[in-house]
């Protein structure tokens, strides 16, 4: 029996580490593929049959890509909206969903079906007459108009509800026994006691607005305030071809966001534990 | 004491509510308005609208009643278009839930370089699809790309992906798969670490084999998890677009790769037919719904709480 | 208590955060550099070159690397209006027009965009282009010296709206090594269809990955070949489409034969997601018809012989007229100085240069000695074909719903190049969808 469990055990560990590996590799080999291709010169681009590794490496397509003004410019604005946005958004959905968790008021479970229910709604559906809302606003073309819309975030505010509802309400009445204010228990008993399920979804916004592509597509027309996202789209229509210039700028809208995630890993390492909610 | 404050009411509620609020009014509920009147006109997005300013004025020159559904029913290419999505569906999903299954599983173990694999897991994740439909677009180019290079070391010629009617799709799928897999993984593994490891051991002590044991209690009781995962799936699939967008140009040959959302911004921002592209948002809706509905109410056949 | 401390500091930073966006939100004018001192106005008494001023331009047709030849523009012209900044955007054409009608429809169109002869009218119609001709009128500005075919592209129902930059077409370009290697004498200015498919097949037999032809099967290259072979678009008073016609069927059919057939074109699946401009340069492709605007990238990487030859015609002869224009947005609060702008660009001697020593796209002036330097430019030494080809132009059908009328009528084009549909069968279900989704007059 011993010797029988010890041997599944091997087993176990050899069939974990070749599959691990084995799905590992697939995924990796379109950015191995990346990396090869934008340390290529143009012309080795078409060359037949296909150079696995690169002859003469050349870093001509990072000169190039960090040459265009509006690349640099364009880490710096996917930066500034990942941070706010996702600031922005933890905040508004946390305090809505302190209302919603403990404070009682007047049509509270009706109003919060509504929030729920625009759930539903898909994106595409509101995203022609957001653009005409923002633009009547004079807010298209303006990064900040972003921000805005993070006001919002039903998804967020649920999630966030649900955590809080598990928070005792004794810390609270201790609270108010001392003194504290609804503010104070905010922001000194709520929000500490939810700090995971905010990191989780503050991390979860940053990635959502780093790789957002539709809406700002619309909205934004200057080059200088285009995200990564759409100043790849626009340099593939500038320079189709040139998969070397492509592959650059993909790695490079990459590193970042990894490094961002390499940190905020802790967050993740349990899963997301989202499959407990129930349709 | 405490009930008293807990029924202080509204005016304690308010400046929490409120940003929130303000969003949902603003950026939902009126957009959500606006769209069901632009929805029934014929507005072309370059003339100013006057919606707002001037309702009556609007709807005289651009009212057109239900006309754009019953145009987009009529058409054949609203039908292609659904069809092109159904078959994404029909290939992505049972391939999703398959490797995320898979995904979640591997995580799940307590060996030494698990971290390694994590990280590697979640890159596509982290990738912005625009960076990440580039990646594969030139992956899969038939002559030039990595992707058939390796299917002809094992002697397969390699298909011709993006350029060809047939593969267009399955491009996308295969895309798509490597993009949400470590996302769902992660979801799975969620759903793995919650099962209580003492259903594991009573098992093991009645002699069920690996197998048995995952048939028996991982999937009945990873059930909930893949049902969220099923609807989220189906909800993202009619939401495809930027690796569409950028894998294909014009949506493949012979359209292959036409899908709603793809159409919604051609007919909004090219053909400029802001009216039609807001109905088609509707149709989008409520197709996203009716799936829903009947996953709901079939996941009591198959779903199975543990409480 | 350390990570309360945190999150109040992170509370406080959302709220000045939030702060900022609603006062945004109040003054909008302030992030819009499009409005410059508020005197500018539309006054004309203030001196045009003292006052600061600032011009948003966007533009498709300098991009990638000729978008630098652009910029030596905009600096000689900085050198005698340095009170202007010119506030340059490039946006590849693929993307160009979804992107300006989102900004026009918000207001917010930059002051001097770039339009092309195609989409012209449907901007004009819709009221949103300033017309010129008070402006013209009251500088007393010369339009003697523009070509007259391409100022006129950008003239409707009398009123003048925008001044061309260039003015293109299309031509036979040929890899001499290759035609050397095939044995095949190079094209003159006479071929017709049958020469070209010849020539084209004995470059195909030099080896596997070496094409004859290549010729995009799409929209723009469909109206040109239907009139080489006599074929019409429309009926004479353009209300009614005649896409489905014997002549017409019979264009279509050599196009695509060129590539189903005899395969000396390359397919979709044959090109793996490269140009056709690529396999030119590889030296891996005889011939491609494309616009005069390939010269400069040719010029620069090709390390082979080639040249140019007037496009090959079969019943007709008949090439691709093209212009593109600077227009003034209705909205401009500055429009003198665009327009003063859009003229230097697009006739001052100094930007002219520019484009000539690119060689480019034809300026769009009538100036012989401008058009000589044009001509004595090489390669290719038989730059004059870029003058004989201006006596075969026609123009595109340009109608209000023009994209759409071009992208259904490409799909259609494509269901024959994928087998999926006869040249009959695709050409009736094109004049179909045609009658059904586009208003003609």
């Amino acid at each position: 029996m011993m010797i029988n469990r010890k041997h599944r055990q091997i087993w176990g560990a050899i069939l974990f580490y070749v599959l691990g590996s084995l799905v590992a590799i697939i995924i990796m080999i379109p950015f191995l593929w990346m990396i090869v291709t934008s340390l290529k010169s143009k012309g080795a681009l078409l060359s037949i049959p296909v150079e696995w590794i690169p002859k003469k490496p050349s870093l001509d397509a990072y000169k190039k890509i960090f040459a265009l003004q509006d690349f640099s410019s364009s880490i710096l604005n996917s930066f500034y909206l990942a941070v706010t946005t996702s600031l922005v958004q933890i905040l508004s959905a946390s305090m809505a969903a302190y209302a919603f968790s403990k404070i009682q008021f007047k049509g509270r479970e009706s109003l919060f079906k509504v929030y729920l229910a625009t759930m539903m709604i898909p994106f595409q559906v509101v995203f022609i007459p957001l653009f005409i809302v923002m633009s009547s606003l004079k807010l298209t073309n303006n990064l900040n108009a972003f921000l805005l819309l993070q006001l919002f975030n039903p998804f967020a505010i649920f999630m966030l509800r649900q955590k809080m509802m598990t928070i005792s309400d004794s810390f609270i009445e201790a609270a108010i026994i001392d003194g504290a204010n609804q503010f104070q228990i905010f922001r000194k008993i709520i929000l500490p006691l939810s700090s995971g399920i905010l990191a989780t979804l503050g991390v979860m916004a940053f990635m959502g607005s780093w790789n957002d592509y539709l809406f700002p597509l619309v909205m934004l027309s200057d080059k200088k305030k285009f995200t990564l996202p759409l100043i790849l789209s626009a340099l593939q229509g500038q320079y189709s071809s040139d998969y070397n210039l492509l592959m650059a700028g993909s790695l490079i809208s990459i590193l970042p966001i990894l490094i961002v995630y390499m940190f905020a890993q802790k967050y993740f390492r349990s899963g997301l534990q989202i499959g407990g909610v129930k349709g | 004491m405490y009930k008293k404050y807990k029924s202080a009411g509204f005016l304690q509620a308010v400046p929490f509510i409120l940003p929130s609020l303000i969003g949902l009014i603003c950026f939902s509920l009126v957009p959500i308005l606006t769209s069901l009147v632009i929805s029934m006109s014929s507005w072309d997005g370059l003339t100013k609208l006057t919606l707002f300013s001037d309702m009556k004025g609007f709807l005289a020159s651009f009212f057109v009643g239900y006309d754009n559904f019953a145009e987009i029913v009529r058409s054949k290419e609203f039908w292609k278009v659904l069809g092109n999505t159904l078959y994404f569906i029909v290939l992505y999903l049972p391939l999703i839930v398959i490797s995320s299954i898979l995904v979640g599983n591997i995580l799940n173990k307590k060996y030494r370089g698990i971290g390694f694999f994590r990280v590697l897991y979640y890159i596509p994740v982290l990738t912005s699809w625009v960076a990440g439909a580039l990646i594969w677009k030139w992956a899969l180019s038939p002559q030039y790309g990595i992707v058939n290079e390796i299917l002809a070391l094992v002697g397969i010629e390699g298909p011709k992906w993006l350029q060809s009617e047939v593969w267009a799709m399955p491009s996308i799928v295969l895309a798509s798969i490597w993009k949400d897999v470590g996302y769902f993984g992660l979801i799975f593994l969620g759903g793995l670490q919650s099962i209580n490891p003492s259903y594991y051991e009573a098992a093991e002590i009645d002699g069920a084999n690996g197998w048995q044991r995952f048939k028996h209690i991982t999937m009945p009781l990873l059930s909930p998890v893949t049902f969220f995962v099923i609807i989220i799936c189906i909800i993202n699939s009619f939401q495809l677009f930027p690796q569409i967008m950028v894998m294909t140009k014009d949506a493949g040959p012979n359209g292959a790769t036409q899908v709603l959302v793809e159409r919604i911004y051609k007919y909004a921002f090219k053909y400029h037919k802001m009216g039609y592209a807001a109905a088609l948002s509707w149709v989008l809706f409520a197709i996203i719904f009716i799936f829903t509905t009947i996953q709901l109410k079939l996941q009591k056949r198959w779903v199975y709480y543990d409480d | 208590m350390k990570k309360s401390k945190f999150l109040s500091v992170l509370a406080l930073v959302l709220c000045v955060l939030m702060v900022a966006t609603a006062c945004g939100s109040q003054a909008p004018s302030s992030n819009n550099s499009a409005s410059p001192a508020p005197t500018s106005g539309g006054s004309n008494t203030s001196d045009p070159k003292s006052e600061k001023v600032t011009i948003k331009f966007e533009q498709f047709s300098g991009s990638g690397d000729t978008e630098a030849y652009l910029k030596q523009m905009i600096e000689e012209y900085n050198k005698q209006y340095p009170n202007v900044t010119v506030e340059l955007q490039t946006i590849g054409y693929n993307d160009y027009f979804n992107q300006l009608m989102a900004k026009v429809a918000a207001g917010q169109a930059p002051d001097v965009y770039e339009l092309n002869y195609e989409n012209f009218v449907s901007y004009a119609k819709k009221g949103v282009l300033l017309p010129l001709d008070d402006i013209i009128q009251k500088s007393g500005y010369d339009t003697g010296k523009y070509n007259a075919m391409a100022l006129g592209a950008f003239s409707t129902d009398g009123k003048q709206y925008g001044l061309p930059n260039s003015f293109s077409n299309v031509l036979l370009f040929y890899n001499k090594d290759l035609f050397d290697r095939a044995n095949v004498a190079y094209p003159t200015d006479n071929w017709t269809w049958n020469d070209a498919l010849e020539a084209a097949k004995k470059i195909r037999a030099l080896d596997e990955n070496i094409f004859g032809y290549y010729r995009p099967v799409q929209f723009f290259e469909f109206f040109k070949v239907i009139r080489q072979n006599g074929g019409v678009l429309f009926n004479a008073d353009m209300t009614q489409f005649t896409v489905n016609t014997p002549e017409n069927r019979e264009a279509v059919q050599y196009m695509v034969d060129m590539i189903n057939k005899y395969n000396v074109m390359p397919s979709e699946e044959q090109l793996a997601g490269m140009g056709d401009w690529d396999l030119f340069k590889a030296g891996r492709l005889g011939m491609v018809v494309t616009g005069v605007w390939a010269i400069p990238d040719f010029t620069k990487n090709c390390e082979f012989e080639w040249d140019i030859a007037i496009e090959p015609g079969n019943k007709a002869k008949a090439t691709h007229f093209f212009s593109n224009g600077y227009v003034i947005s209705k909205d401009t609060k500055v429009a003198n100085a665009a327009f003063e702008f859009a003229a230097f660009l697009t006739s001052a001697k100094e930007a002219v240069q520019i484009r000539l020593d690119a060689g480019w796209e034809l300026p769009p002036v009538t100036d012989q000695n401008v058009l000589n330097q044009y001509k004595a430019l090489t390669p290719p030494s038989n730059r004059q074909a870029v003058f004989d080809s201006l006596d075969y132009l026609v123009t595109p059908p340009v109608i209000e719903q023009f994209q759409e009328f071009q992208d259904i009528v490409g799909y259609h084009l494509n269901t024959v190049v994928t087998k999926n549909a006869t040249v009959e069968e695709a050409l009736a279900a094109c004049q179909k969808e045609l009658e059904e989704k586009i208003k003609l007059k």
